[in-house]
């Protein structure tokens, strides 16, 4: 009798490795959730910060130096190794269908930290995490700009990736 | 005698089947090296070629076509656009630089590319550089009067040994107009080192249609505006014009890059698979030895060789054999990707194929990793095997 497998004790057992997989997921979740917390700017702030002399607010002004994120469309303007791209609220390749294309004003100069390691697609919209600088400031490489972003990392936008999770339940969840 | 000394003496045993074993491993090996370095390769020369111009304005259709021909000269040249089309580019504010180029012809497969003296201009911006290795660029002639003077890329030069002063032509209806080289430049690592410059009055001028056109026909017209951020409208209103299309030469070639990572997942796939066919060849390998060395182990273990030594020394053996064909497969690797960047030379594509990666050491560690797990099976054959079976008389 006492060989007999303890129904119990197997519960328990399988309680104790859902919580541990519970706390794993919990924790990841936590790790996501840590990158959430660097400040999103919308294109629609940054139009709205542009003064009627050109300049840009006190406001968007204090973003300066910090790290931030912006989702938008990427406008391959400089090199393809994306090592400085546009980041545009509309893309410069889907044949316009919707909107006009947009000026400096909605307009991102991204340089990025190291390589890029994205699936380029014109019509979707990336998060970019990078150093904020608001101003008109020119650049030997790239011309005068208004915002920029340096040391930028590139990421797919979390809500694309959810909604393709939910789009195709049986995909493998690759990155 | 060390277990160590004793794996190598058994190798060297069977030498024909350890080689064997290690010229496979080094083959998967090398295949995969050879596959990384050329992938890599073709990239890295796309990007190295890649025009410092941020938008490429030609004749509508295929945007691939456009940049493959005018940047890289790969493809066949798109359609003409008129001459008006680069001086209203040349007059937009917009617009702080822009080329016209005119792609057509070829003199023994190096293709002709007429130009101005702005395509060969150095701008803070620019990262290429042209330089004249001899000789000087041609001038900027006025339509009436083509002087036929080329300035040689270097790959061009050297391949077709043509000198400064000496003339050439391709096609006897071209003999009428030969082009003198007044200028042979240096290698700039791109498409250009396998071109033939002239001017673009040289270019109508040696083609009987473009003489009588009153507006003279163009390739392409490669622009670099003041403010990044004025591309979007540039692109879009040279797009809805019936006759000509913008293009980002970045964006065709990221999407030329995507295609060829469809590629690349297809070539893992069948390395994953020569290596594990490597792996398999190892362990029958490994095997075959132990089970026809059954006799000497229970030997060595009646003469007091402990069970650990003996699973030691088949480990080591199938180690040996991993690290010497890993090694044997990196040099490989190296050498075919030489080889075929060499074949591949022509196109101009594939740079540094002798540079070391750092993901080299990560193949050479995996292999040996994976090759000992290959004699692990073999290895604990003969940890178990019994002394009394199997020293009993052979019958």
């Amino acid at each position: 009798m006492h060989r007999c497998p303890n129904p119990t004790r197997n519960s328990r057992k399988l309680g104790t490795w859902l919580a541990a997989v519970f706390l794993a997921v919990n924790v990841s979740l936590a790790a996501l959730a840590g990158t959430e917390e660097v400040p999103r700017l919308t294109f629609a702030q940054l139009v709205d910060a542009i003064r009627a002399d050109s300049e840009v607010t006190e406001t968007i002004k204090s973003y300066n130096g910090k790290e931030v994120a912006i989702q938008g469309f990427i406008v391959p303007t400089g090199p393809p190794d994306l090592s400085f791209f546009l980041l545009s609220r509309v893309s410069a390749l889907g044949n316009y269908c919707c909107e006009a294309p947009v000026g400096q004003d909605e307009t991102v100069y991204v340089y990025t930290a190291k390589e890029v390691n994205i699936t380029y697609d014109p019509l979707r919209i990336f998060r970019v995490v990078g150093v904020f600088e608001a101003g008109m400031r020119s650049d030997a490489s790239y011309g005068p700009s208004l915002f920029r972003m340096r040391d930028a990392r590139v990421e797919e936008a979390l809500g694309a990736k959810l909604l393709k999770t939910a789009d195709f339940p049986n995909a493998a969840a690759k990155p | 005698m060390t277990i160590f000394t004793l794996a190598i003496k058994y190798l060297r045993g069977r030498f024909v089947a350890s080689t064997l074993t290690a010229v496979s491993i080094a083959l998967g090996v090398s295949l995969v090296v050879a596959s990384v370095l050329l992938a890599r390769g073709i990239r890295e020369g796309f990007i190295a070629g890649a025009t410092d111009y941020n938008l490429v304005v030609g004749a509508k259709g295929s945007p691939t076509q456009l940049v493959l021909g005018v940047v890289f000269r790969m493809d066949l040249a798109t359609p003409n656009i008129p001459y008006t089309v680069y001086e209203d580019l040349l007059r937009d504010p917009r617009v702080e630089a822009a080329v016209p180029i005119g792609v057509g012809d070829a003199y023994r497969g190096f293709r002709y590319v007429a130009s101005n003296s702005a395509y060969f201009a150095a701008y803070p911006w620019r990262r290429k550089a042209f330089t004249l290795a001899a000789g000087r660029f041609f001038a900027d002639n006025s339509p009436n009067e083509p002087s036929y003077e080329a300035v040689l890329g270097a790959e061009a030069a050297r391949s077709t040994g043509l000198q400064i002063g000496d003339r050439f032509y391709e096609g006897e209806e071209m003999a009428e107009y030969p082009l003198a080289v007044v200028g042979i430049l240096r290698p700039t690592g791109s498409a250009d080192d396998r071109a033939i410059f002239f001017s673009l009055p040289s270019y109508w001028g040696m083609n009987e249609v473009a003489r009588a056109m009153v507006v003279k026909p163009l390739t392409a017209v490669l622009v670099r505006p003041k403010r990044m951020s004025d591309l979007p409208s540039l692109h879009r209103e040279i797009n809805v014009t019936p006759d000509t299309q913008a293009v980002l030469p970045s964006g065709v070639l990221l999407t030329i890059f995507n295609m060829m990572a469809v590629a690349e997942d297809v070539l893992k796939m069948i390395l994953v698979t020569v290596g594990v066919i490597v792996l398999l060849y190892v362990f029958v390998s490994m095997y075959s030895a132990t089970i026809e060395r059954r006799r000497e182990i229970a030997t060595m273990r009646a003469l007091g060789a402990r069970r650990a030594s003996v699973l030691t020394i088949i480990l080591a053996e199938s180690a040996a054999l991993a690290t010497v064909g890993g090694l044997g497969g990196i040099v490989g690797g190296h050498v075919i990707a030489y080889l075929a960047g060499a074949l591949l030379g022509s196109s101009g594509l594939v740079t540094n194929p002798l540079r070391f990666d750092v993901f080299e050491p990560a193949v050479l560690g995996g292999v040996i990793v994976l090759g000992t797990l290959a004699g692990l099976l073999p290895a604990v054959l003969a940890y178990r095997t019994e002394v009394a079976e199997n020293l009993a008389p052979l019958s």
